[in-house]
């Protein structure tokens, strides 16, 4: 029996009333499901070369937590404006004196901090009185920039002489951060040795798509950046191209289904490790660019995905320049061209078996930009023995049967104690080098001129115990006990301290600092005070820190108090009598009793400057 | 669709997107990679596990409203349909929509939502708008 036409007439309305909309919805769906699929232009390459740079803040869209873990980075506080929060110094009326010189740091209109350098003696003259206008750095220590024209017209921006050092929450001359001598008392040329033209060198590595805008003609700047510090788009590339890409809804709907990613924008976690590791390398690895000019006026020309090897070349030990004699970066590195500068990590990289010419090893296996801790950006649950696991398995390394396993050190020393030793000097630290070696102190035998990885933590022992305590592990023997040449006297860091070139001292400060060196710590302080007395400021820092350091981790109320003397470490006076303190209350150094050896030791040095090439 | 069947699936439907919370849970619980660590599934799981419920307590209300307000037999049974397809067309629209993602939105099964959500909307303006004696089994 059929219902009546009344019936059926009804239940058309109510099914077009109940399921038409939906049913709308649903076919408008479909068809803009199919249109974005078979749609080209939503799916092929983009031309990124002509994308332009978006900033962050759009980035938080729709990727909020990307954005957040990179709003914790100090990528992000790499420059800023000189306002607020980004300000870490007091400016409150601090005085720094060095070489001559007074810098007074206070606030002036809007609180704006100002820098007034002046000099001490004599007639009084003003050397620089500035409104800071950017900060630069926000980690170890902040940099100031401030607007000054030295012939590069009103755009010109410079880095000033004194910087606020983040854990010693004081100030310092930018002179100790660079390996020179500290320069002749008086001497307006030494004091601003390191005032910088950000326009032209801060900018490239410290902020997103940077423009110095050199006009050549006339030697002036129209300088611009996409945005200050490193934002998303230095890693990913400029982001045009992706919003307009992403605006429709759909697209983004169906991105899952792609299978090559997104090509809009560079993903460097989906990049070979070669072009990974070129992303970190245009700032981590100091470079030579193909075309000088074109940089200064327009940029690096670097798009992230692309070979960075397209727009420069890295500077490795051999490299040269036209119109220079020699290799004039040899001093930047190890005798076997190991970097033993920060910002040649990519170098570092590059000459290490495990990238296997781009294929291996790159920067994300270790690092991650998008993870919880901005200190190192270490992956979640880092470990090396991880990271180097993967390929390492512990079937195909020596010795990993033996007690304490491969290295024989148990849980005290990961693979990074011994492959990665701390043999990089960067921002007035000691720092792993990036290029995993095998730690061969054998082959160092009777040279000055490289660490090695044993003796940088076994800081009381010279290397030849290293060579003899690694060739008895080979052949299963036990732990080597020191020889004749234990002690201070024959120490592979107390020579470097001595006798060493700035990054060695530096180098070995620091080795004699760190809290897992297998020596008394009160020893290991007498050692450190020698490096007060040193020529290089950046020496003394290292000094200065390490004894700071381990006066805190023991207690030591007296060694900090003696620490404590206000300009000492500036003035050459009053640091003889720091010396002095410390020296009662720690007793001598490693050479006091051996005289001669010091002497040796201090005619060998080699006090060459080495120019970090910012 | 009878008027005791649709009650009978609101009331499963309630309780199979209730049920669902559970396992939210144990897999926050437990730290379940896939649904933790992904911020659009987890969302989007959310989502589909309260506006399912939701969706199905709505289908209660509605079996009640229309034996209450007497809405006409023509109607009844095609609201009946409609608005448990689209309680499920939610919840699931929204489930799917988080299994299967991009990396920064939902996957395309999402769109069953706005067809879902329509689909309620429509039932519901219908009991609200008819009455009785409507349609032709008054005549």
């Amino acid at each position: 029996m059929g219902a009546s036409p009344g019936a059926s007439e009804e239940g058309r309305r109510a099914s077009a009333w109940l399921f038409g909309p939906a049913l709308l919805w649903a076919s408008c769906s479909a068809v803009g499901v199919l249109t974005t699929i078979l749609d080209d232009a939503a799916w092929s390459a983009v031309d990124r070369t002509r994308s332009t740079a978006v900033g962050s803040a759009r980035c938080a869209t729709c990727h909020p937590d990307e954005h957040e873990s990179w709003r914790r980075s100090y990528h992000r506080t790499m420059t800023q404006r000189a306002e607020g929060a980004a300000v870490l110094a007091p400016f409150a009326g601090e005085h720094l004196d060095a070489l001559g010189f007074r810098a007074t740091m206070t606030r002036g209109a809007h609180d704006q901090p100002h820098v007034r350098i002046e000099r001490i003696e004599g007639p009084a003259a003003v050397v620089l009185d500035v409104d800071v206008e950017l900060t630069v750095g926000s980690h170890r220590y902040q940099q100031y920039v401030a607007r000054i024209d030295r012939g590069g017209g009103p755009n010109e921006l410079w880095r000033l002489p004194v910087a606020w050092h983040v854990e010693l929450e004081r100030w310092i001359h930018i002179n100790g951060a660079f390996l020179t001598p500290e320069g002749e008392w008086g001497e307006e040329a030494d004091y601003l040795r390191h005032l910088a033209r950000w326009n032209d060198n801060c900018i490239f590595c410290h902020n997103t798509e940077p423009v110095p805008g050199l006009e050549l003609a006339s030697g002036r700047f129209d300088t611009r950046v996409a945005e200050l510090g490193i934002g998303c788009e230095a890693c990913h590339g400029p982001a045009s191209a992706h919003l307009e890409r992403h605006a429709w809804p759909l697209r983004r709907l169906l991105a899952g289904l792609g299978t090559a990613g997104d090509q809009s924008v560079a993903h460097p976690g989906r990049l070979s490790a070669g072009l990974h590791a070129d992303v970190c390398g245009r700032c981590h690895g100091n470079r030579i660019a193909a075309d000088l000019g074109a940089v200064l006026e327009h940029g690096d020309g670097f798009l992230p995905g692309q070979p960075l090897s397209e727009v420069s070349r890295p500077i490795l030990r051999e490299a040269t320049l036209a119109g220079q004699p020699g290799r004039p970066f040899e001093a930047r590195f190890w005798p076997d061209g190991t970097p033993r500068l920060s910002a040649y990590e990519y170098q570092a990289l590059l000459l290490s078996p495990c990238h296997e010419d781009g294929e291996g090893l790159d920067c994300g296996d270790c690092h991650t930009m998008h993870g919880p801790e901005p200190v190192m950006q270490l992956r979640p649950n880092y470990t090396a023995a991880r990271a180097c696991g993967r390929c390492h398995g512990p079937a195909s390394l020596s010795d990993a049967d033996a007690p304490g396993g491969h290295g024989r050190h148990g849980e005290a020393v990961g693979c990074e104690g011994c492959h990665l030793p701390r043999t990089t000097y960067g921002l007035l630290e000691g720092m792993a080098s990036h290029r995993p070696t095998r730690p061969r102190p054998q082959d160092l035998r009777a040279r000055d001129d490289q660490p090695d990885a044993c003796t940088q933590c076994h800081v009381d022992r010279s290397r030849d115990w290293a060579a003899a305590a690694l060739a008895a592990w080979a052949v299963g023997g036990a732990p080597l006990e020191p020889g004749e040449d234990h002690g201070p006297a024959g120490s592979r860091v107390v020579l470097d301290l001595h006798g060493g070139d700035p990054i060695q001292r530096a180098l070995a400060a620091h080795a004699l600092a760190q809290p897992e060196a297998p020596v008394a710590a009160e020893e290991r302080m007498a050692w450190l005070v020698d490096a007060l007395d040193d020529d290089y400021p950046a020496v003394r820092w290292f000094a200065f820190r390490g004894l700071r350091r381990l006066a805190a981790e023991r207690a030591e109320p007296d060694v900090m108090q003696a620490l404590e003397v206000s300009g000492a470490m500036e003035d050459p006076g009053l640091r003889a009598l720091m010396i002095d303190r410390l020296r009662e209350i720690l007793g001598p150094g490693p050479l006091a009793q051996r005289p001669e050896q010091r002497r040796a030791l201090h005619e060998r040095r080699d006090d060459q400057a080495i120019w970090i090439g910012e | 669709m009878t008027a005791d069947r649709h009650l009978r699936l609101a009331l499963a439907t309630t309780l199979l997107f209730l049920a669902m919370g559970l396992g939210l849970e144990a897999m926050l619980g437990l730290r379940a990679q896939g649904a933790v660590d992904d911020g659009v599934r987890r969302e989007l799981w959310r989502l589909g596990h309260a506006h399912g419920a939701l969706g199905g307590l709505l289908n209660v209300a509605l079996a009640y409203a229309m034996e209450r307000l007497r809405t006409p037999a023509a109607w009844a049974r095609r609201i009946r349909l409609a608005a448990l397809l689209g309680a499920l067309a939610v919840g699931l629209g929204f489930v799917g929509g988080g299994l299967w993602h991009g990396p920064t939105d939902p996957g395309p099964l999402v769109l069953a939502v706005p067809a879902g959500a329509l689909m309620l909307l429509s039932s519901l303006g219908a009991i609200v708008l008819l009455r009785a004696g409507d349609g032709p089994a008054a005549s």
